[in-house]
């Protein structure tokens, strides 16, 4: 058997290539001074049209005043997410200055790959994050209560319900019995069983770790009044709120009122589904559905004023591979100023992160009615945890949760406690 | 060979032929209607429902000229590579003897084991890190730039030449290069067509490596723009299917039409036949 | 189709030992790709290796961090994660559905073919047409086909799957092996087809005249005549189901459902990539290319016969 050396040997050529690996992986070196450098930069917004929209204005109104700074802007290239391209660009020391659509999930593990720039390092950098955003800003610092993200906007998660297919199953369109979940899924069952939409609701029961943000995580918000999935290097999850929570889940996906097939368009928008559970961002996918919004059920239907839910925020994070670092702090704040969130506002209808967002904009609120609901949510949003295992972290809480609440396998309770198990044992790692 | 079994022949042939192309025939049908009609009714055309606005819808939205560009530079470089350097070596492997040549089979044999999201960071960073090739079209072709499967095919081909034909012509004094040019390459034409359309869907088709190198929307190639399409942009379209199917069209298109067109050289494909006539 | 293995048929007499051997101009002929599988292939490999090694993480150019060397801690690591496990079981069930299904259906396909007088060329058409198309644009149609409410289970009526086949934890792996199946037909047609080339006419006739059937003639001459190809197409599809990747990232939205249809390089690119653990992920590249190896020598010790 000659062949088997000869694997062997190219093998070993294979390995001996680590001496080499191993001594080439020192790179340039950050200089602190980029902090104050100006000059031309590069950013990267969403590739959602009316964001894009918005980025290419702000980037027209910045470069008629700044010939010397002139920023060049583009759509973030994405596949089913941008972390990867992100994270990629960071190790290849080629990513953007600024980037306008960073998942708050992932920026934990590009702080720890040595990626982002930290802002409060910018003089009166955390003095403008703390007084544009107020409190809910310090969800966005890291453990050592630094600011390595800029929190930007967010898409607080509530119900959308479709006002028409409410109507036809007999339910009252402007006062739909929502809030608590024996209300929710009495209200569900009757829309499926008048046959007005096969499903109730349809969250994606698809395994990506993300997705949890939108079907346990809001709710968990809700109930708790604004806990966090970990705090303090634990998860919180694994209480009665938690399973309560699961539990409703799981009635939904036991009684078919959700499907647990993803539909490949937006079930909500092809009347596939008679709710959705989203953001305000879906407000311009839904234009021909006649649909209102209330938030989020709890056990025992808490206040509207009074309930939390999940932020769905994206925030813009700025990237140690800029060069101008001088400039692109001014573009920042340029492209969050109260001028600019306005124009963000009126052309995208998500939330800049604000304080007292209503009364700022208050015109705006009185045009669009609508989303008065979601400036007021604005205000009471949970984050997913930072620190740099979150991703890790949520794809195990996804993973117990599909077996349990979507699929119906064992027990609600031992299924978040294993959840449990796991994510004190990622969040104790560094 | 009786009747019945040229009969029972046909029909297994043509089953299997229904089963590769009802899908594709269903794509294309998918694509254009204007409402998704998954009834059975929905395989077959109906005027009413008739539309080409998923493909308006993606013409839109993609540049489909620069993609097509693109897509033709990755690919023929990756092609022109292949031939050059893969037949160099599939020669060097089958026909000559040197130290080392048990070493670097087993190496193109090692490659096709080695999952490529195993190297692909590492990769990446060599790539855009220590040789700056990001947003280049260098750098999107090296990672393809010899396909090792061609390079086997290749070698087996080579060595299925008889001997004799290379130990007459090196008495005459021809040298390895001529031996190659002149003889060799003319027996296994059918080879590099084969070799030629393996190689060519590997760039074509890939979509992981190309869309980490570009991040400049000018730079990608169209399986690339189409892909973020379908996972993206379509489910916001009128018709999501619609859009997603005529998606798949567009990308398939070229391939297919590309493999029409050549598949007549590819007949002789009747690999061994060449050789042995 | 030749031996795999590298030995050409007829071993030179050994003559005067030169340093590179008797041709050391294969060495020059060699030498881009060489250079080429070195730069591309090897080095990153080598680094995917020392990474299984230490406790890594991608970093910013200039960023110093530690990167310890910790032993096989990435390998416990990832081998106690009971879906680490389980994404090799899978594939397992992938394997064992996928690997006979493309054996059987590749060769009589292409036997068929092979003797096929009218048509020829439509057929070859069809059957290499779902190969060329890329797998992003196939999944589109094969979602519409498969899924609750689709073609497939519309045909099927009452007997249609509950949960539909994607969304069902025991259908989800071999639907994808199906597909997988149906998509790279094409390929292994292509190889038997090559192959029956150089089964001497003269043993379909010695057999003929020994008396045997169609179906005898099958079994006792074509499927021998074939070994070496069928050698190929056994080490091919194994490969090529161990790196399974794109159908359950697409297809099954992420492994889903349940798990049920993960894959050992979904679970790396998911740890490797999305989380930022490129150590545990290297890890379990390196033990799966091991496994492969082995899966490897034994099926060409077990069917490659001696060359």
């Amino acid at each position: 058997m000659q062949r088997r050396t000869r694997l062997i040997g190219a093998a070993l050529v294979a390995v001996s290539m680590i001496g080499i690996t191993a001594c080439s992986s020192s790179g340039g070196s950050g200089s602190s001074n980029a902090t104050t450098a100006k000059g031309p930069i590069t950013i990267w917004y969403s590739n959602n049209e009316q964001e894009v929209a918005w980025g290419k204005q702000m980037v027209a109104s910045w470069n008629a005043s700044h010939p010397k700074e002139q920023v060049k802007g583009q759509e973030i290239p994405a596949g089913k997410t941008s972390e990867e391209v992100i994270g990629a660009s960071i190790t290849a020391g080629n990513s953007p200055c600024l980037v306008y659509n960073t998942a708050p999930s992932a920026v934990g593990q590009w702080v720890k790959q040595g990626g982002m720039v930290d802002l409060s390092k910018f003089s009166g950098g955390a003095q403008y994050i703390d007084s544009r955003s107020g409190s809910q800003a310090s969800q966005y610092k890291d453990a050592s209560g630094d600011y390595y993200q800029f929190p930007w906007k967010s898409n607080p998660v509530m119900i959308f319900y479709n006002k028409d297919l409410f109507a036809k199953a007999g339910l009252d369109p402007a006062n739909p019995k929502l809030s608590t979940y024996a209300d929710f899924l009495a209200t569900s069952k009757t829309l499926v069983d008048s046959g007005v939409a096969p499903n109730a609701i349809l969250p994606a029961p698809t395994s990506e770790f993300f997705q949890m943000s939108f079907d346990f995580y809001p709710l968990y918000a809700a109930e708790t009044g604004g806990k966090q999935l970990v705090e303090n290097g634990k998860s919180t999850f694994a209480d009665t709120a938690g399973y309560d929570v699961a539990n409703f889940w799981r009635s939904l996906y036991a009684q078919n009122l959700a499907g647990q097939e993803a539909y490949s368009g937006d079930a909500f928008a092809d009347g596939k589904a008679a709710m959705a559970i989203v953001g305000p961002w879906a407000v311009s996918v839904y234009k021909g559905v006649n649909w209102g919004s209330v938030p989020v059920p709890t056990k025992d239907g808490t206040p509207a004023s009074k309930t939390y839910t999940f932020s769905d925020a994206k925030n813009v994070g700025m990237f140690t591979a800029c060069k101008n670092q001088g400039t692109a702090w001014d573009v920042l704040k340029y492209s969050t100023s109260k001028a600019q969130d306005q124009k963000f506002l009126e052309m995208t209808g998500q939330m800049p992160m604000r304080t007292n967002l209503s009364t700022t904009y208050a015109s705006y609120f009185a045009k669009n009615p609508s989303y008065k609901l979601f400036g007021d949510q604005a205000s009471r949003t949970v984050e997913v945890p930072s620190g740099s295992n979150t991703v890790a972290e949520m794809q195990a809480f996804r993973d117990e949760w599909s077996n349990s609440v979507i699929f119906g396998k064992g027990t609600v309770k031992s299924s978040l406690d294993a959840a449990a198990t796991k994510i004190n044992k990622l969040a104790a790692q560094k | 060979m009786s009747r019945f079994q040229t009969g029972l022949r046909s029909a297994v042939l043509a089953l299997g032929a229904i089963a590769f192309l009802f899908p594709f025939y269903y794509m294309i049908i998918g694509s254009l209607q204007t409402k998704q009609d998954p009834s059975l009714g929905g395989a077959f055309p109906n005027p009413s429902n008739l539309t080409g606005a998923n493909y308006a819808a993606i013409n839109d939205r993609i540049n489909l000229f620069s993609g097509l560009l693109n897509s033709g530079i990755f690919t023929a470089g990756v092609l022109i590579c292949t031939l050059v350097f893969g037949v160099l070596v599939g020669y060097a492997l089958a026909v000559l003897q040197w130290r080392g040549r048990g070493v670097t089979f087993a190496l193109a044999l090692l490659v096709q084991v080695v999952p490529f999201q195993l190297l692909i960071i590492p990769l990446y960073v060599l790539i855009t890190r220590n040789y700056g090739l990001s947003d280049n079209y260098l750098g999107m072709i090296l990672p393809f730039a010899i396909n090792s499967t061609a390079v086997i095919v290749f070698r087996q081909y080579f060595l299925q030449l008889p001997k004799e034909l290379f130990e007459a012509a090196r008495i005459d004094g021809a040298s390895e290069f001529k031996l190659l040019w002149r003889i060799a390459l003319p027996l296994v034409r059918p080879a590099l067509v084969t070799a030629a359309l393996l190689t060519f869907i590997g760039p074509w088709n890939e979509f992981l490596w190309p869309f980490l190198i570009t991040k400049d929307a000018s730079m990608q190639p169209l399986a690339v723009s189409l892909a973020s399409y379908i996972s993206n942009v379509a489910a916001s379209t009128a018709n999501p299917f619609g859009a997603s199917l005529a998606g798949a069209v567009v990308l398939a298109a070229p391939v297919v039409i590309l493999f029409l067109v050549f598949q007549r050289y590819f007949i002789s494909t009747d690999l061994g036949s060449s050789v042995k006539g | 189709m030749g031996s795999l293995d590298g030995s050409p048929y007829v071993v030179a007499p050994k003559r005067k030992r030169h340093l590179f051997g008797r041709n050391p101009l294969g060495l020059l002929f060699s030498a881009p790709y060489l250079v080429f599988v070195l730069a591309v292939f090897a080095y990153p490999l080598g680094f995917a290796i020392y990474i299984a090694f230490h406790d890594y993480f991608f970093t910013a150019p200039g960023a110093v961090v530690s990167r310890p060397f910790v032993g096989l801690q990435n390998f416990i690591d990832a081998f106690t994660d009971p879906d680490v496990i389980r994404s090799f079981g899978n594939v397992g069930i992938f394997l064992i559905i996928n690997v006979p299904l493309t054996v059987v259906f590749s060769l009589v396909l292409a036997s068929g073919l092979n003797r096929a007088v009218h048509l020829k060329a439509f057929y070859r058409v069809a059957y290499y047409i779902p190969y060329l198309t890329a797998s992003v644009a196939i999944v589109a149609v094969w979602l519409f086909l498969f899924n609750g409410s689709g073609l497939v289970n519309q045909i099927l009526g009452p007997l249609a799957p509950n949960p539909s086949w994607l969304v069902n934890s025991s259908l989800a792996m071999p639907s994808i092996a199906l597909f997988v199946t149906w998509k790279q037909m094409g390929f292994y047609i292509l190889l038997y087809l090559a192959a029956l080339q150089n089964v001497p006419n003269e043993l379909y006739e010695a057999a003929a005249t020994d008396g045997a059937g169609a179906i005898r003639k099958f079994f006792s001459v074509t499927v021998p005549g074939v070994r070496p190809a069928t050698v190929l197409v056994l080490l091919v599809s194994t490969v090529t189901g161990a790196n399974l990747f794109t159908e359950p990232y697409l297809l099954t939205n992420g492994g889903g459902p349940n798990g049920s249809s993960t894959s050992p390089v979904l679970l790396m690119y998911q740890k490797g990539i999305e989380q930022g653990h490129p150590d545990e992920a290297s890890a379990i590249g390196v033990v799966l290319v091991i496994l492969v190896l082995i899966i490897a020598w034994l099926q060409n010790r077990f069917a490659g016969g001696r060359d």
